[in-house]
């Protein structure tokens, strides 16, 4: 298979890399959380307390070292420094990114929560089930509608007879 | 002895029928969830948390140490039949294990798993039983500036002695540490980081940040970098068992690869990583078959997968004696321990003798069914490799929902499910080991109320951490994990360059 990378990120020598704009994004997102820590412990009340240490120290300590990491990080960065992605079992390091199938599974995700309420467990976690197989790249999709029926069914009887807990039923109140 | 007694009483709970019944269950999940990829031991847990809320705490106990063993044993089948690693752990396994499966020795290879992570494991639980209570004796004494520096020595050790990028752990520790920020502050009832959000008051369950970092993560990266060929699964023909030849081959490794596991996982040193890379590499030197190593040597799988069942008992010993865990399954645990209102340390030997012993002897109980489920059944393991990733993930997800819905039949919760899925898809493309986060999640607010107590003891004292002689001892190792490791990186550096 051929590199698919593009060439800038293939360059051999470290140093001389240039700055890669995803890995600052994510350097100053973390600079960012601190400073909106920071902003958050001074939020804190702590009028009218007079214990030895109040509810403000530990969040200090927290905000103050999540800015000082943030700012290692973006100095790194600055310096060329760039992530590897990690490998898991089924990913291919080679494999060109690409973001559809997980941004499909989000939305899916999304739409099958909206619905879990109104429409009930069973269609919600059907829909979540569909999105997710059809973003894996399965197209049978008369294969992937009825497991997914059966799967959201099973663990809804499973979850609510077996176990006693209380899901939504949704559409198919009085026939579960 | 008093351990043995203890023992035999925690027997008496561990093999009444309805619990031995649950460490079937547990043994079977736990397999189950460690051959499959995209789920693992620690997932499974966080996911069973709210279901098992109604069983007594001895039972699902004993069910959560059946799939922590389990895990492990799961684990080296996927290592060995299929071409890449699950855990970092199987790492090895996967080397050699891999390289004898090709060359048409898979049952070799899975027998000499199995049977050495029950060895090993054996081993390792006995290590446990008479560690456990010494230790427990001891560690009653510690005062609350000591128990703080020993969660930050945990702190270090996890997220920067050992991972790959100290800054980058630290990074996944603090935003952890941040999670568990979220909330009503116990002492003072004010509330912190709720951004006035009435659902963020009683803080963040820390399974939905577990299974949004952990499931959710992995499916949407494993979603936009999809191996597109098939994995290559090994058909293995028959049971796994091994010839005389490989028993004679095998049984000083397990041996070897036990001594190295058990301590590595007793100390805070960040798992079962370095055990079975020390363990291979052990093996390596004194084999009298260099030749095959590198080409599917049973000496490097049987050493090292020891070495990693006997620091997953290791890693007990801090963790019931202490409260300390030292990995992200291991953290789980704990996190169930408080959600029954028992807190893991040296007072849970006194305070709840049933629950810990029963436990302990469920763990020598597992260990037998595992063998007995992995030798004649790992064809029936095997055939798992070839769910299609379509159906295994859309699984995984749903029962990710459900898991975290039933917390408290939220919408929100699934929100924010959705929200650290996309932090955990983040960790896993920038290079954030993701086990600091959890282990800062649920250990942060225990260091904070540690911190408190001891500053409050000395009346506002900051150098009270120092000046108490054990705690000072211990942030000096702190120090010293954070410092040799860079000091080291530099030097490698500066000679390389």
């Amino acid at each position: 298979m051929p590199d698919p990378v593009p060439p800038a990120v293939s360059l051999p020598s470290a140093a001389r890399r240039p700055i890669s704009v995803p890995d600052l994004l994510v350097a100053l997102g973390v600079v960012l959380l601190g400073l909106l820590l920071l902003i958050g412990t001074n939020q804190i009340a702590t009028s009218g307390m007079n214990t030895v240490v109040g509810p403000r120290v530990f969040p200090l300590i927290v905000s103050v070292g999540t800015l000082l990491l943030g700012i290692l990080l973006t100095i790194g960065v600055l310096r060329g420094h760039r992530a590897e992605p990690a490998m898991e079992e089924d990913t291919d390091p080679n494999a060109p990114v690409n973001l559809a199938p997980p941004g499909l599974i989000l939305g899916g995700f999304l739409l099958g929560t909206l619905l879990l309420q109104p429409l009930g467990f069973v269609v919600g976690t059907a829909v979540m089930y569909f999105t997710v197989a059809f973003a894996f790249g399965e197209r049978r999709y008369g294969l992937m509608a009825g497991v997914a029926v059966v799967v959201a069914l099973i663990t809804y009887l499973l979850f609510t007879r077996g176990l006693g807990l209380t899901l939504p039923a949704g559409i198919l109140k009085g026939v579960l | 002895m008093d351990a043995i007694t203890s023992l035999f009483a925690g027997f008496e709970t561990a093999l009444t029928p309805i619990n031995l019944l649950w460490a079937l269950v547990g043994v079977t999940l736990g397999t189950l969830v460690g051959v499959l990829p995209g789920i693992g031991p620690a997932l499974t847990v966080a996911l069973l948390l709210p279901v098992t809320a109604k069983l007594p705490p001895v039972s699902a106990f004993i069910m959560f140490a059946g799939i922590y063993y389990g895990g492990m044993f799961g684990g080296s089948t996927t290592s060995i039949l299929l071409n890449t690693p699950g855990e970092s752990s199987s790492i090895i396994t996967a080397l050699e294990g891999n390289k004898m499966a090709r060359k048409g020795r898979a049952a070799a290879a899975l027998a000499t798993a199995a049977i050495g992570s029950f060895v090993a494991g054996t081993i390792g639980t006995m290590l446990l039983t008479f560690a456990a209570p010494a230790i427990a004796e001891i560690a009653v004494q510690i005062r609350p500036e000591a128990k703080f520096s020993l969660i930050m020595l945990a702190f270090v050790t996890i997220s920067a002695t050992f991972g790959g990028s100290p800054l980058r752990g630290l990074i996944s520790l603090f935003f952890g540490l941040c999670i568990g920020l979220v909330g009503t502050d116990l002492q003072s009832g004010q509330a912190r980081f709720t951004l006035g959000r009435p659902e963020l008051l009683d803080g963040i369950e820390f399974v939905t940040v577990v299974i949004g970092l952990f499931a959710i993560g992995e499916t949407l990266y494993v979603a936009s970098r999809l191996r597109k060929d098939k994995a290559s699964v090994i058909k293995l023909e028959g049971n796994a068992h091994m010839t005389r030849e490989d028993w004679r081959r095998s049984w000083k490794p397990w041996l070897r690869g036990t001594a190295l596991g058990f301590p590595f996982g007793a100390i805070p040193a960040g798992g079962a990583e370095i055990p079975t890379f020390l363990s291979y590499t052990l093996e390596k030197r004194l084999t009298k078959h260099p030749e095959e190593f590198g080409k599917g040597a049973i000496e490097g799988v049987a050493g090292p997968e020891a070495a990693n069942n006997a620091a997953a008992a290791g890693v007990l010993v801090p963790l019931l004696t202490l409260g300390l865990p030292t990995s992200a399954t291991a953290a789980i645990l704990l996190a169930a321990f408080q959600q029954y209102g028992l807190q893991p340390g040296p007072l849970l030997f006194v305070t709840s003798p049933d629950l810990v012993w029963g436990l302990i002897a469920s763990l020598y109980i597992g260990n037998v069914m595992l063998l007995a489920l992995n030798l004649p059944l790992a064809p029936v393991w095997a055939k798992l490799l070839l769910i299609p990733r379509p159906f295994l993930y859309a699984g995984i997800l749903v029962f990710s929902t459900v898991g975290v819905y039933s917390l408290n039949n939220s919408v929100f919760d699934l929100v924010l499910l959705a929200i650290f899925g996309v932090i955990g898809y983040g960790m896993r493309r920038f290079d954030f080991p993701v086990t600091p986060a959890i282990i800062g999640v649920i250990l942060g607010p225990t260091a904070e109320s540690f911190f408190r107590t001891a500053l409050q003891q000395s009346n506002g004292d900051y150098s009270t951490f120092v000046r108490q002689p054990l705690s000072a001892f211990i942030l000096f190792i702190v120090a010293l994990s954070l410092i040799v490791p860079a000091v080291l990186k530099a030097r490698r550096q500066s000679a390389v360059g």
